[in-house]
Parts: structure tokens; sequence; C-alpha cells
């Protein structure tokens, strides 16, 4: 082992007006060039260890040494914070100029670099993060991955030793996950920086040489990546998951097939073939399975024709969000959409409760003047149910009512004072009519059915509530007048594996019991193949597919190319296929578990 | 709602105004207004025209775009004109009810104070919609320099502005999305009378106020780890160049104040006939 860079001893911290530790004695070295994940629950002391590390916070106990120098001691402040760079969560909150190369000169200005010396240290962070294009960009024009390379750049322009990356994937879509994460390993590679991600995904923790578990303020398990994703009770006692793969992994396992520790999906898909091949099984080619769609007109189907739309029309800064939009969503379905940012998915949805009205239904709508001979200008149409979105009088209010509408980390609407007024909002806003008896049984009930004991929370501040519960508050809040369509904006966004575990477990309770057609927005694939029923792909303002998630995800060289991810299932069944086996699946972990079981004790069609 | 308040003017094209510095372009406008106000007739006012007219054209933004700027005026165009047509004392009386009295000399003022506001504002526009935010900041930071040596706390006057300028957009788009969620759930911001609607943006303001406090602290803990520790021992990395153009475009400065001084004095001699008609009283 290399000479260790961080050496942390007995580490305590606690918070001020909350009891126990946040970090309760941990002990804890990095060596140089090491590439360190840590995992663990929301509030298992992961950031507050991050900050200890650089002295953004100062211990209560134990000491904390960087490069032979203690952290705590208030004249190191600086010297250890050029050694030790940290990377957060949220990109918009991380610069502070509104061009990229002021941004990033910040860091080295403040410690005193010539100018010439920074330019050329702007160059070399931008070209490191794979960004020179962008130097004179401004950060709001930027995508969430982009904005969050820039703030690596903004920390690496200070030439630190150590990066660590507190959650800094959380907010991103796969694809800017992608970028920032194949930028730490990079940087890790070729400039033999010592790197620590912390991370609530796993398929990112696997990355690194070393992962580290806490739970409560204690790292409870270290090891490879191997090692500790080996055992998946352990994990589940540390309100962890395990990856989709080991999951896999393990259901194969216990079928008596011989499927070693691996943590690939390739790697998988090898292994499977190995213990098929011992026995002589090949599917070979077979038509896929199809059931016929229904035809039926359900009394709550969501119709959408010609949609189109563009912001700020007839300025400069125009921008085309929709362009020539047709879907047809069914009564009752649990629905996917799919695209990454700025694909227009999220001005899509808002149509559907019309937050963006179609132009026919503006006050000041005047009919385009078409030329004699020319063919009128197909006009954008949505209905909901009766509603018909392109008529003035349509009574917006109460398609509101009944078209709920969360949107992407909803715990940031809450405002009032108690969590049943704030409940109680929505509803009394459409119905003005309803006794303080009738307000009261429906703001429990909702609140019952996200979760949270009512007589608990009722007269809390939603401030006061966790980060998981406010979710459910929020959530609440929108469900209290018992839409017919509930629509959600990455409802799980941001929460880590337990969270989005329960976020989805709610979702199909609601879609059971409550509301009929529940409508996701998310760029997690493997969410959309595990809840969907349907799903359809938006990119570049259009419809690019709208399928089952099996037939969709059987294609995913296209979804590569519109930058998309297939989910972990769709990869190993690519594989698997290019080796003759074929595994019709619904692209759900279960369910491919299953099918390939199937394959391996029937001995296949073949 | 708030999408067409497009953050600052600035009209993204390249040419010859956009490129000059920006100090200089603070003070040609300073400079610009003085002599606005120091022309006394309707030459020198006609020379205020010429130069606008050649930054409007070096500009290459629309003309549009710079008479939109005079739209937010027009009201007081009309109210101050009104005022100098009926009140203004003068010799040539037209028309006379009470203490209203329309005078030749009254309307040639009025006339000349129209063109004067008119000019001033579109002065101003070119400025801001060549100037990105930005790099205004930098020039007002950069001529309030000297005032260091008075202990005025220059730095962080213009971090606290690059701060606010780099996060109007982003607490613009969070409003816009508080808004929408907030109708989603049945708000009403459109109708009422205005304490209904003041009422009506608690649930917008309250979640965006406690937001820009989550923002602002994480922001301090970013610059903490970036080694922020105060103006003291810190470099600068952009510098702000004088150039060719800025020179070109000084020597037409001074031209414009030559002319505006040389036509005040010798207004009377060029055209002595009609001089009651062109100097203002």
């Amino acid at each position: 082992m290399e000479e260790p860079v961080i050496v942390c001893e007995n580490l305590k911290y606690s918070y001020s007006g909350q009891d126990g530790y946040a970090v309760n004695g941990v002990d804890f070295t990095v060596a140089k060039g090491e590439f360190v994940s840590v995992i663990g629950h929301n509030g298992s002391g992961k950031s507050t260890l991050a900050r200890l590390i650089n002295g953004l916070l100062e211990a209560d106990e134990g000491k904390v040494t960087v490069f032979g120098m203690d952290v705590n001691e208030g004249s190191n402040a600086v010297e250890v914070r050029k050694r030790v760079g940290i990377v957060f969560q949220n990109p918009d909150n991380q610069m502070v100029a509104s061009i990229v190369e002021d941004d990033i000169a910040f860091g080295p200005e403040n410690i005193g670099i010539d100018r010439e010396e920074i330019g050329r240290r702007i160059d070399w962070a931008l070209s490191a993060v794979g960004m020179e294009k962008y130097r004179h960009s401004t950060p709001a024009k930027l995508s969430g991955g982009q904005k969050q390379r820039i703030a690596v750049a903004g920390v690496l322009a200070i030439k630190p030793e150590v990066l660590i990356l507190d959650e800094s994937t959380a907010m991103l879509d796969p694809r800017g996950r992608r970028e920032v994460i194949d930028v730490v390993r990079r940087l890790n590679k070729e400039e033999g920086m010592t790197i620590i991600l912390i991370t609530h995904f796993m398929e990112e923790a696997l990355l690194a040489d070393r992962t580290i578990v806490m739970n409560r303020g204690e790292i409870v398990l270290s090891g490879t990546p191997e090692q500790i994703f080996e055992s998946g009770e352990a994990l589940e006692t540390y309100n962890l998951s395990l990856p989709r793969i080991s999951v896999i992994a393990e259901n194969l396992r216990s079928a008596g097939m011989n499927i070693g520790n691996v943590l690939k999906p390739e790697a998988l898909a090898d292994e499977i073939l190995e213990n098929l091949n011992s026995r002589g099984i090949y599917t070979g080619e077979s038509s896929a399975d199809c059931i016929p769609e229904s035809d039926i007109k359900g009394e709550w189907d969501i119709d959408i024709k010609n949609l189109a739309y563009t912001y700020s029309r007839k300025s400069p800064f125009a921008a085309k969000a929709l362009n020539g939009i047709n879907l047809h969503i069914r009564d009752g379905e649990f629905f996917g959409i799919i695209g990454h940012t700025g694909s227009g998915k999220s001005t899509l949805v808002q149509h559907l409760n019309a937050l963006i009205k179609l132009p026919q239904a503006e006050k000041h709508y005047r009919k385009p003047k078409v030329k004699k001979g020319e063919p009128l200008p197909a006009l954008p149409s949505v209905t909901v149910g009766n509603f018909d979105l392109a008529d003035k009088k349509t009574d917006f209010k109460s398609l509101r009512a009944n078209v709920g509408m969360v949107f992407q980390y909803p715990e940031y609407q809450l405002f009032a004072e108690t969590v049943f007024a704030d409940v109680a909002f929505g509803l009394k806003n459409f119905n003005k009519k309803l006794s303080a008896e009738e307000v009261e049984a429906a703001v429990k009930s909702s609140i019952e059915i996200v979760g949270l004991n009512y007589d608990e929370v009722k007269d809390k501040s939603p401030f006061d509530l966790s980060g998981g519960q406010k979710r459910r508050a929020a959530i609440a809040g929108v469900i209290v007048t018992k839409p017919h369509i509930l629509i959600l904006d990455e409802p799980a966004a941001g929460l880590d594996p337990k969270g989005k575990k329960e976020i989805m477990e709610l979702l199909h309770k609601l879609h059971r019991e409550w509301c009929k057609t529940v409508i996701i927005v998310s760029h997690d694939m493997d969410e959309v193949a595990e809840n969907c029923t349907r799903a359809a792909v938006i990119s570049e303002g259009e419809v690019f597919a709208c399928e089952r998630p099996s037939e969709l995800f059987s294609r995913p060289e296209e979804l590569k190319r519109l930058g998309l991810d297939v989910p972990l299932t769709a990869k190993i069944s690519t594989r698997l296929g290019q080796n003759g086996i074929i595994v019709h699946s619904d692209c759900t972990v279960k369910d491919f578990s299953e099918k390939v079981i199937e394959i391996y004790s029937g001995g296949g069609n073949a | 709602m708030l999408n067409d308040v497009t953050f600052g003017q600035y009209y993204p094209v390249k040419s010859f105004v956009h490129r000059l510095d920006p100090r200089f372009k603070i003070l040609a406008l300073i400079a610009y207004i003085v002599m606005l106000f120091v022309a006394d007739n309707f030459y020198a006012l006609g020379a205020c025209a010429l130069v606008l007219t050649a930054a409007i054209i070096a500009s290459r933004v629309p003309i549009g775009s710079v008479l939109r700027s005079v739209k937010g005026i027009i009201f007081i165009l009309i109210f101050t004109s009104f005022l100098n047509i009926f009140f203004h004392k003068g010799e040539t009386v037209y028309w006379q009810w009470g203490i209203m009295t329309v005078t030749l000399e009254g309307i040639i003022f009025s006339g000349f104070l129209i063109l004067r506001l008119f000019f001033l504002v579109m002065a101003s526009s070119v400025l801001t919609l060549t100037t990105t935010p930005v790099s205004l900041t930098d020039g007002i930071e950069s001529l309030l320099k000297p005032l260091k040596y008075i202990r005025f706390p220059v730095h962080e006057l213009a971090l606290i502005m690059s701060i606010a300028l780099r996060f109007i957009p982003t607490l613009i788009d969070e409003t816009n999305r508080i808004i929408s969620a907030q109708k989603a759930r049945g708000a009403d911001f459109e109708s009422g009378n205005i304490f209904k609607r003041v009422k009506a943006m608690i649930p917008v303001l309250i979640p965006l106020l406690i937001s820009a406090f989550r923002r602002a602290e994480e922001l301090g803990d970013a610059m903490d780890a970036r080694c922020y520790s105060g103006s003291k021992n810190r470099t600068k990395y952009k510098k702000l160049k004088f150039g060719w153009r800025d020179a070109f475009a000084l020597f037409f400065f001074c031209a414009l104040i030559a002319g505006v001084v040389l036509f005040n004095i010798y207004c009377y001699d060029i055209f002595p006939e009609i001089y009651a008609y062109i100097r203002i009283s």
C-alpha cells in the first residue's frame, strides 16, 4: 500500500440541536491514487465525513490528518482545501460567475495564482472534463451534466491531489451521470488523482477499488466492490439495496446455476451462456410472442395530436421544445415517458393539465391566415377524457382537479405552517364549498395512503419532516382531490435506493386504489422497465417510439444513438441473443431471472 | 408569464459596438448624457442624434429593439410635453385660457425636451443591448477600483453583483416551476383584487425564500471549499483591454463634445435669421 494521504482517527461529529453523532467513531485511511466509493442510506453520515475531511466542519473528537497536516488546526484550512477539492450535489449552487472561464478562475484567484498561470489552468481543467468548447458559455444554458463537469473543472483548477464527489451525480440524468463518472475515472487512471466518490448509485460504487458502507455514522463494511456486493442480506440491514445485477445473479444461483460474483452485464451474460452451453442448450431464433393491443376506448383516455410548442417565440432566444407529438395514453395505464433533459418531456406533460395551454385556448387566439388554395395547417389537439383542451370554454380548473401533477422535487413546493394545511391547500382551491369535516376526511385519507401517520404529522411543520416524508406529504397534497390521472416528473429523483423503492411501491398502490392512470416521466430505464405497462421515448420534441418496455428495449442500439441507456436486463438479453439464446422477458429483474431459469431447467426449445 | 422577462436586454450579435470595452461604453454613455444636457440648440442636438445613429448602425441591433425601450417612458414624455406646451411662458402667444398658454417658445421647448429624453433612453438601451450584464459588472468594478483607497469594499461589491447576476436566471426558473406546481394544485394567480393576488403569491414566495436560503448556504460551502477567504491576496484573471476600437470610438466622442460646445457658442452666427427657433430659452 502506498503512503496514506488521508487518515481519520476515531472521528466524531454531532450537529447542534440533534441527538447522537452524525459521524460516530470513524477510522478510515485513504492511500495515494486510490479510488474509494462510499455508500450508505440518507443520513448515514457520508456527507458529514466528506466535510470533516476538508475542514468545512470541525470534528468534536478524533483527528483528521491530510498530507500530514492536522485539519482542525485553523491555520491549515486553506492549505488543506488546496489539496482536497470537493464537488457537491447541486451544480447550480456551486457557481459564482455567469461565464464558464470566470467561474473556473474563481478558485485559482482565491489562492493568488498569477494571470498567465490561471489561463493555463483553465485550459487544462476544461480539457480534463472535455468542455473546451464551452469556455465562454453561460452556465444557465448548459445541461446538468455539463454544469457539473464545469463544477469539477472549477475544483481541478486549484490542482488538488484528492477529489471528493459528494453525491455529485444525484441530480443528473443518465447521460450527465455517465459524463461525470467518465471524467472522474480518467482523472484517477491518467492523472493518478485520489478519488472519494460518495453515491447512491450502486452501479457507480462498483467502479471503485474499494467500497465503504456507512450506517448511522459508522463504517460497517469495507472491501472490494465484489466482496461488498456478495451478500445481499448484510446490505439489506443497512437500508441499502443490492445492485440489480447482483439480484439476478443471486436468483440464478438459487436455481442451481453456477454463477460467480460478477458485476458487469456482459460478464453475467457470459456466465449464463457457459451454464447453458454445458447442458447443450440453444434456443435459436423464434418470433416474439405478440399480445394484441386492445382498442377499447376508456373513459379517461388521453389523446394528443400534432402537438408543437416553441418557447419565447419571436425572440432571438426562441427554442423549439415540441415538434409534432402524436400520442395516445389509455385509461388505466402505468405509463412511462422517457427522454433525457431537454427532450421536451416536461413541456409535453404540462400540456396535459393545461399549465401550458394550446394556442387555440388562449384568450387572444386568432386563426392563422391561409392563402387560397393552400391546405390549413394542422392544429394541435389534446383531449383528456371529456375535456377538449383546444376549447376556450373548457373548465380548466376542473381538469386540473382530475389530472394531478407532481413536479420534480415536489418537497420544494411545501409552504404552509402545518402538513394538514399544506395538503388541504389544493382541495380548498378546487372546491370552496367543502365542509370542515369533508376536508378533514379527505386530507386524512390522503395523508394515510401515502404512508404517513396522520395524527403524528398533521400539526407538524412540513419543514420538520425527513426528506422522504416531505416528498410523501407533497404527493399527498396533489392526490387529495382524487385525480383520475396522476402525472409525476422524476418521482424518485435524489432519493437513496430504499427511498426509491418505497416511492415506486407507493405509486403502484396509488395506481391500484386511488388514481386509475399513472404517468411517470423518467430517465431511469430500469425504473421504467420494472414498473410501466407502456412507455414513450421522446427525443428532440418528437415521439421516437411508444411500446411495451419489452419491445422498446429490444432495440438497444437505437436508444443508445439517442443518448439513452437500456435497462440491465436488456443488456444481458442482447448479449445472450448474439449467442443464440433468446429470452422473452418483460424486462423486469424478476421475470428475466425466471425466464432464464426456465430455459436452464427446461432445456430450451431447441 | 415570467418567461417574457428576458433577463437583461442583451441582443446577441457580434458588432463593433458589442466589442468595445465596457468601461469605455459606460463612460461614453455618461459623457453622452452630459452632452445632451449641455446642448441648448438644435444644431448641437443634431450632432448628438448623428452619433447615436452611427452607434445604432454599428451595433447591428434592429432599430425596433432600440425603439422598444422608449415605450416605457411614453407616458412621461406625454405628461412633460403637456406641461411644457400649456405652461411654458413665452412671447408669441397662440392661445390662452386662464393660466394655460400655448406659445411658440413652449412648443419648441417641449419638442426639444422630448428629443433629449428620447435620445437619452435610446443611448442607454444601446449600452444594455450590446453589453452583457457580466461585462457591465466587470466595467463597473474596474471603474470603481480607485475607491479601494478610501476603504470602499469594491471586490466584495463586485462579487455580490456577480453572484446576483449568476442566480437571476436560476431563480426565475425556480419561480416558474413553483408557480406551475401551485397552479396544478388549483392556485389562482390571475383573478381577484390586488389583496387577493398578493395573498395568492404566498405559496410561491415561501418556497422560493426557503430555496434561496438553501442555495446561499450551499454556495457558501462551495466557495469555502474553493479556498475563498476574502479579497486578501487575491488575484484577478480577467483584464479589460482598451483596444483600437475604443480609440476609434473615443475619437468620435471627442468630436461630439467639441461639436456640442462649438454649436452652443456659435449658435447665433450660423443662421441668425432662424436663431429664435433653434435655441431654447
